[in-house]
């Protein structure tokens, strides 16, 4: 989406009004979620991103935020419950945080150090009391590197990573911090602290500019906005989440005034959609959604003129269309502008003509087709429309001479195949595997597909792509701490990848919402994440 | 009579703890290691060791039944996978969700079906007849969630006259019986009805038949009795049955609500087991199930009591 | 639907027909003069027919190809040119996929009432025969799935074992082998205890015999007639279970599975995404109607 002039002036006008004015600002908006479940409400929330985006962001702070008051650049890490870190000098492995002063949790007691310290134990310290192994498998892996944490003064903690990784920031934006206070109260009633989590869920107690105020399983939840809130407050009064994980039933629940915004119309109602008035947003998102190769020696992808011309081959407007225009073509990991682009040499684009010129080249024609294998699944989280989209591939990439065929999987199937990697025998001898990724975190990113130390099953380097070049691109992104150095590593990482064709890029996600007009202020930055704080219902 | 009645409710023993044996069988069934089921896919070792040891997977199947049934008769039937809380805690709302939808279901299926099939025993072989017939046949006949979809497309879309989804403004939790939240039990209630209206129709066709050839209700009307009279006899010879065919009905549309639920998103019994379905949830798939069909067990029980009571013929049995 | 399933009460019926007319001649001739001047039967029995036969020979009687859509003809209305019925969401045709799909409806709809009609009556005739314990066993087992609503059964083990088509018809198997147990069960006892068997039994007969010649030929004609009813159910259940995303996977054609993914169409061309619940509508009627006549021209006093 982008911002008209009268948005920006509208929201220009409300980042100057005063406190009070914001505070007075009434209504409820109630929101039709994907997810079939309330997502987890005590901290880690599940079901994805969605569940970071309603359950986690909204009522919790972790020490680093992703900025999202803009729509038209890209997202970056801001400072969250902590106003500055730095990384030690002389041992690169530990971190000190300052702490922001003042801010207190839902239930009143403060935030200081003891309470990092708590949150980092909760899913890191096997011997701790509080420890949740429920909580660990939702954080754990966006954190790899994170090992303790240590209490320096009230407000100063050191964080302690495994290995020098200056991506520990942009990873803790998936730390939310929880109050041990109201956990420690709900512990004394409970038998155990596996039940004192459940009670937490119940009444959490985060930093959040919302509080929990109600929560029916499976049916709705309820926030209130935390007039306490550190930073700017909330406008809107309350946010109702409701999941209705069926397209249709969000739909006709939009259309029937039943609620005032929906996640991810289907494309199909669109129409319907915007003549019964309401208002369709959508912007890039950090996603990709990729075919990843297989880069074994008996892969036609092992030939980087082969990937070079399917990426060429590929006409990325012509499935915009398909999709009803809720897509971006992806010609990089991240988009040209991005703090990582860096300018690859590589310019992806539709040319078959050079695509027929390079499978010319690399010794395929007319009489010698590329004959490609592809594992796909019927839908999945973040997969968009896999089966439309792969068939229009599949009609569109013949016209290069590129035969396809699926290996169509169940979502958990392909997820879980992805991890097994291209030379297992899930892989079934298929030479691409189509997972969509995030790609706000350059681990997830990047590092996961282009370091050789990941390739599966440590990782999700599911094509076995070895190549000491990217290792050593790798570390010097991940061993550079001054962040302007280190994002132009990971630019340098970034072009590498494209250079090379590591993957067929084609589509990001736009991440397609359906409102009301009485929705005021919603503003879509470049992120699987909302700001709830900015809209509010007239 | 009192022996028939100890006898009756001492089988329903049995059947209830094979019903158990059932559910505890389907985690077993399922493909892959049951600890699988129970525990997280992320659960560290000793966590798996520890839940391994807690419900005596360790030990031969006949003891971990023994151990499940102690369990689910102190009223624990496990943690949900997806959510961490008890299944018991998301299930007792859901089952008033359904029950409450069946049951107004079942009173449309009820009301229909008794005027229907009234109309088409009195009047057999007549238009009447044919017609009201083949509105049953069609009541049982048509894939109820399709007729779900297109009531929706026709009555919450297109007219915008009742709700698509979900169980009112503020969810089931806070069901009060105005019209802003019946309104919402309309649809379904509609959908899931056709089924009940179909065998009722059919049943109580098929009793007002044959009572009306009944030798005594000719001679009742030679003797000039009013319709009145005659509609009363009909009504008390043919109660027993009729509700003997709802109360049965009730029990099936609670476990067959499940697609009704699903193209409606009713936060009941049905929905939560789609979920299940498709997290692979299998204690909240089988703590469902298990209280579902335990509920059914139970119906199954007091309509026969109940019959017994009304009908004078069964006694002598 | 679960309460669909037709009582033992109808079959028993029936057999009482059955025996009363078995040892008068022309019993089948008398059939199917019945049946003959039974219009509604008769036209059930034409459209399911007509369907079968357009199944069967789906490659040749099907316009297109059942897989290949294109982007640009998706979601056409109903009289287009080539598209007689319409396209899906994948522009594949309407017409090819319904046909294509009534394959799998059928498979999923008949092949659960065939295994369970052999395999139900099977141990009914052996409970209604044998009696004693080997009754006692067999029927209290059966009562235990008796205490499962259908739809409840069907989808907790389809559920369990996880989506598939040989798990769904497994599951719908299991849902209809118990109501055919107690039919043959009622069937068999009471051909049992007629007096022809007895004659036999007196006249030295052994007990297989006696079951091949007597029982069999009287007992399987109303256990037929119950199982053609319960096909109008299954192809109801099968159908559900697809919808669920519990039988068959995309991109192969089947009815309830077509409804599923045809659900977000409903709004653009409603017309075109109703046709598989249509079809599976007129196939359960048809087989209802088809086998209420059945029983109906069987039984002297219908």
């Amino acid at each position: 989406m982008r911002l008209t002039t009268f948005r920006r002036a509208l929201l220009a006008a409300a980042a100057a009004l005063p406190l009070a004015s914001a505070a007075m600002a009434q209504g409820t908006i109630r929101i039709g979620m994907t997810a079939a479940d309330i997502p987890l409400t005590h901290g880690q929330p599940d079901q994805g991103f969605e569940g970071n985006r309603f359950t986690g962001i909204p009522l919790y702070d972790a020490l680093t935020a992703w900025d999202l008051s803009a729509s038209d650049r890209a997202s970056t890490v801001i400072p969250g419950l902590s106003t500055e870190w730095a990384v030690d000098a002389t041992d690169r492995t530990r971190w000190t945080f300052r702490l922001r002063p003042g801010v207190t949790f839902h239930d009143g007691s403060p935030f200081n150090a003891d309470a990092v310290v708590w949150n980092v134990r909760k899913v890191l310290d096997r011997d701790a009391p509080h420890y949740d192994s429920r909580q660990v498998g939702l954080t754990a892996s966006r954190m790899p590197t994170l090992r303790r944490a240590e209490k320096i003064d009230d407000m100063t903690v050191a964080l302690i990573t495994s290995e020098p990784d200056s991506l520990l920031p942009i990873n803790l934006t998936n730390l939310f911090m929880a109050s041990p206070t109201q956990w420690e109260r709900l512990r004394a009633a409970a038998p155990t602290a596996e039940a004192a989590w459940n009670a937490f869920a119940a009444t959490p107690s985060g930093t959040g500019p919302f509080r929990l105020t109600r929560f029916v399983p499976r049916e709705r939840a309820e926030m209130t906005r935390n007039d306490a809130y550190w930073g700017t407050k909330a406008r809107a009064e309350r946010i109702v989440l409701l999941p209705i994980p069926e397209a249709n039933a969000r739909t006709a629940a939009l259309l029937s005034g039943q609620v005032d915004w929906i996640e991810a119309p289907a494309p199909d109602l669109v129409p319907q959609l915007r003549a019964r008035g309401m208002t369709i947003t959508q912007n890039t998102q950090p996603h990709v959604w990729p075919w990843q190769p297989c880069f074994l020696p008996s892969s036609p992808l092992s030939d980087v003129r082969v990937r070079r011309a399917i990426n060429l081959g590929i006409d990325r407007e012509g499935l915009r269309t398909l999709l009803g225009g809720f897509m971006q073509p992806a010609v990089g990991t991240v988009p040209p502008g991005h703090p990582w682009w860096g300018n690859p040499s590589f310019n992806i684009r539709t040319d078959k003509a050079e695509a027929r010129r390079l499978l010319a080249e690399a010794g395929y024609g007319p009489q010698r087709p590329v004959n490609l294998r592809v594992q796909i699944s019927t839908s999945g989280s973040g997969q968009m429309q896999p089966l439309p989209m792969n068939e229009f591939l599949q009609q569109d990439l013949k016209s290069i001479g590129v035969n396809v065929e699926f290996d169509v999987v169940e979502w958990n199937t392909l997820f879980g195949n992805w991890r097994r990697g291209c030379q297992d025998a899930s892989a079934r001898g298929v030479h691409a595997i189509n997972v969509s990724y995030a790609a706000m975190d350059p681990f997830f990113a990047m590092v996961r597909f282009y370091d050789s130390k990941m390739a599966a099953p440590v990782s999700n380097n599911w094509g076995q792509f070895n190549d000491p070049r990217f290792d050593a691109l790798v570390a010097e992104a991940r061993t550079t701490f001054e962040p302007v150095a280190r994002d132009a590593a990971l630019a340098r990482l970034q072009a590498a990848g494209v250079d090379e064709a590591l993957m067929i890029f084609i589509a990001h996600d736009v991440s397609p919402r359906a409102m009301s007009p009485r929705v005021q202020g919603y503003l879509q930055p470049q992120s699987w994440f909302v700001d709830l704080r900015l809209p509010s219902i007239r | 009579m009192l022996l028939y009645l100890v006898r009756r409710v001492l089988y329903a023993v049995p059947i209830a703890l094979a019903v158990g044996l059932f559910c505890f069988m389907l985690v077993q069934i399922a493909p892959g290691d049951p600890i699988n089921a129970i525990v997280p896919p992320d659960a560290p070792q000793d966590v798996v060791e520890q839940v391994r040891r807690d419900y005596g997977l360790d030990k031969p199947l006949p003891i971990q039944f023994a151990l499940w049934l102690g369990k689910v008769v102190q009223g624990d039937l496990g943690t949900s996978l997806a959510t961490g809380r008890k299944v018991w805690s998301d299930l007792h709302s859901a089952i008033g969700n359904t029950l409450m939808l069946a049951f107004a279901a079942s009173l449309i299926g009820f009301i229909l079906g008794c005027v229907l099939g009234g109309l088409a025993g009195t009047f057999r072989g007549t238009l009447v007849d044919r017609a009201a017939t083949t509105f049953a046949v069609a009541g049982v006949s048509v894939p109820h969630y399709w007729l779900g979809m297109v009531l929706v497309v026709i009555f919450s879309v297109q007219l915008n006259w009742l709700p698509a989804m979900g169980a009112g403004p503020g969810g089931s939790a806070d069901w009060r019986w105005d019209w802003e939240h019946i309104q919402h039990l309309v649809l379904p209630a509609i959908t899931l009805s056709v089924i009940p209206m179909g065998i009722v129709t059919r049943t109580i066709r098929g009793i007002v038949g044959e009572i009306m050839n009944q030798e005594f209700v000719v001679a009742l009307r030679g003797k000039g009795l009013t319709r009145w009279n005659i509609f009363v006899h009909v009504v008390k010879n043919a109660a027993p049955t009729a509700l003997a065919v709802m109360g049965l009905q009730l029990g099936y549309l609670m476990g067959g609500s499940i697609l009704v639920e699903t193209v409606f998103s009713w936060p009941g019994t049905g929905l939560l087991l789609n979920s299940a379905i498709f997290q692979r949830d299998l204690p909240v798939l089988q703590g469902t199930i298990l209280v579902l069909a335990m509920f059914f067990v139970g119906l199954n029980l007091l309509v026969d009591l109940v019959q017994t009571a009304l009908d004078p013929r069964i006694k002598r049995a | 639907m679960s309460g669909l399933i037709p009582t033992a009460a109808e079959a028993e019926l029936a057999v009482q027909a059955k025996t009363a007319m078995v040892r008068s001649t022309g019993y089948w001739g008398g059939v199917a003069r019945r049946l003959s001047r039974d219009p509604v039967t008769l036209f059930c029995g034409g459209v399911l027919l007509v369907m079968m036969t357009a199944i069967v020979f789906a490659p040749v009687v099907a316009p297109a190809d059942p897989f290949q859509g294109s982007m640009l003809r998706r979601l056409r209305p109903l009289g287009t040119p080539n598209h007689i019925l319409g396209t899906d969401e994948l522009g594949r045709d309407m017409l090819t996929r319904l046909i294509f799909g009534g394959r799998l409806s059928w498979i999923m709809g008949i092949l659960p009432v065939v295994f369970a009609f052999t395999i139900g009556g099977t141990l009914g005739v052996i409970a209604g025969f044998a009696g004693g314990k080997i009754n006692m066993l067999i029927m209290r087992v059966t009562d235990v799935f008796y205490a499962f609503p259908s739809v409840l059964l069907a989808v907790a083990i389809s559920g369990a074992l996880g989506a598939g088509l040989g798990n769904a018809i497994l599951a719908l198997t299991l849902v209809f082998v118990p109501p055919i147990i107690r039919v043959s069960e009622t069937v068999t006892t009471s051909v049992r205890n007629l007096d022809f068997v007895d004659a036999a039994r007196a006249s030295g007969a052994g007990a297989f015999t006696i079951v091949r010649v007597h029982v069999l030929g009287n007992v399987l004609g109303p256990i037929f007639v119950y199982s053609t009813s319960l096909i109008s159910v299954c192809m109801i259940l099968a159908s559900g279970l697809s919808f669920l995303g519990l039988g068959t996977r995309p991109p192969e054609p089947e009815w309830g599975l077509m409804l599923n993914t045809l659900r977000t169409a409903i709004y653009v061309q409603p017309w075109v995404a109703v046709l598989p619940g249509i079809c599976i509508f007129v196939t359960s009627i048809c087989f209802n109607l088809l086998s209420d006549g059945l029983r109906q021209a069987m039984d002297v006093k219908g």
